[in-house]
């Protein structure tokens, strides 16, 4: 029985998108993803939601600047296990644009493991919707092995 | 006794019970399917609703340290059974025509507005300013919404008890559309059945109606803080209410079935459900925008209630 629910669990992600300090373009490609009828992330079950606790995957654009760091990292504490994350853009992984700045210290994955990472500047709706789709591997990866992605 | 066990098959397994949920189930991934066919979409797959139920069992359960912790957990489970029982009070035309004793209109009055009360238990125990939020949008859309409802439900029974005064029996009222037909073609109740194809989607909170649970503003309202599988029950109780609001419209408006054939009746039982599905929240819902709190509530006081209220008028004047 177990077993099985975790087979079905990985065919309904909600979708949560965590603005880190993005400059807005990452988060513009992945309203776009999710509202325009042409890409139908409804298809494989997604549902976008606005509250981090019914959130299964987490999109996180930006560099996490200063300002916004523990904010975002509470909002992620609230995100209930199993849970997979996203880096859309490339700022989560190298701070793009925004490397060395005076307001960004070390980028989002320096305290968030991402599990996949859409790299671009911004990265288009397709090569988001297939991030998404390969976290669902994750996901089912994570939901048989009971592990979580921080403690 | 034996209607004690009527009582309880009629609660688990056939109106309320199993049957419901899947009914439920059923009509909710319905729902999102031709909403999505409607937009040119592919859409979900059908069973999504169960799998969003299901992938939620697996979730963690967070509570707000905040929240108070017994109502915050007692909120979904009260709201579930209640849709329960009033799903087993349901009568299906032609199949089953409840328990004897427990059918009554009085009664659904007072079981209809339980998952509201759930949801504003909720909203108030999760301690969260949008909860408190959505509880009170939900309060204000419920006072409103309750006005129409009763009316038609009065035009029912005043049309049905004819001269003899105003009948609350829901046997009565199936009996009396067995013998005249349904009342969905009496011209005297099409106001009141118009009323109640709106009280709906305002039940429901789709379409103009998506008021307390609006996503781009309250976050989801009441349900923000819930989690995991005290969320999963929440859902399950939104697709039951479903299934007792459209049967509750079949129940008043048109139970007739065909013939004497029990599975052909049900068929015909599910069919009515998914047209009314069809009209009142699918396709509502993909031509509409969504209104404001004030202007949600002068829609059902300015144009609802009077059409209930002229039906009840003329059923009452013409009987
Ligand atoms: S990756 Fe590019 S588009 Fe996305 S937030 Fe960073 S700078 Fe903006």
């Amino acid at each position: 029985m177990r077993n099985l629910i975790n087979k079905l669990a990985p065919r309904s992600p909600w979708i949560y998108r965590l603005n880190a300090g993005s400059c807005n373009g990452c988060d513009v490609e992945m309203a776009t993803a999710a509202l325009i009828p042409r890409y139908d992330v409804e298809r494989i079950g997604c549902k976008y939601c606005g509250s981090p606790r019914h959130a299964d995957i987490v999109l996180i654009s930006g560099p996490l600047t200063v300002r916004v760091r523990d904010k975002v990292l509470r909002v992620f504490d609230e995100i209930p296990h199993p849970k997979v994350t996203v880096g859309v853009g490339v700022c989560p992984v190298s701070g793009g644009c925004f490397r060395d700045g005076y307001s960004t210290g070390a980028p989002t994955d320096h305290y968030i493991p991402l599990d996949v990472i859409v790299p671009g500047c911004p990265p288009r709706p397709q090569a988001i919707i297939e991030g998404i789709v390969k976290a669902l591997d994750v996901w089912r990866v994570r939901l048989t092995e009971a592990t979580c992605c921080r403690s | 006794m034996s209607n004690i066990l009527e009582a309880t098959f009629a609660i688990l397994i056939f109106p309320g019970g199993a049957f419901a949920l899947a009914l439920g189930l059923f009509l909710k991934g319905m729902d999102r399917k031709v909403l999505a066919r409607l937009q040119r979409r592919v859409g979900p797959p059908l069973i999504q609703p169960l799998l969003d139920v299901l992938k939620l069992t697996t979730k963690e359960t967070l509570i707000p340290t905040t929240a108070n912790e017994l109502a915050f957990r007692l909120a979904p489970v009260l709201g579930l059974t209640g849709v329960l029982v009033t799903a087993a009070v349901m009568p299906v035309g032609g199949v089953w025509s409840g328990v004897s004793g427990l059918g009554d209109i009085l009664v659904l009055l007072y079981l209809l507005p339980i998952p509201a009360m759930a949801l504003m238990l909720a909203g108030s125990a999760s301690s969260s300013p949008y909860g408190a939020l959505g509880f009170s949008r939900e309060m204000a859309i419920m006072f409103a919404y309750e006005m129409p409802l009763i009316a038609s439900f009065l035009a029912v029974a005043v049309r049905v008890g004819g001269a003899g005064g105003s009948l609350f029996s829901l046997d009565a009222i199936m009996a009396y559309q067995f013998a005249n037909g349904p009342l969905l073609l009496d011209p005297v109740m099409m106001p009141a059945a118009l009323a109640l194809l709106i009280f709906i989607p305002g039940t429901m909170g789709s379409g103009l109606f998506d008021i307390p649970e609006a996503e781009p503003e309250v976050i989801e309202g009441p349900l923000l803080e819930y989690s995991g599988p005290l969320l999963a029950t929440f859902n399950l109780m939104s697709a039951v209410k479903l299934v007792v609001v459209l049967e509750l419209a079949v129940a008043l408006l048109w139970p007739n079935g065909l013939g004497g054939n029990v599975l052909v009746n049900l068929a015909w039982h599910v069919f009515k459900c998914l047209a009314l599905l069809m009209v009142s929240v699918t396709c509502f819902r993909a031509a509409t925008g969504r209104l404001r709190l004030d202007q949600g509530f002068a829609f059902f006081v300015k144009y609802t209630s009077p059409l209930a209220l002229m039906s009840l008028g003329l059923a009452y004047i013409l009987r």
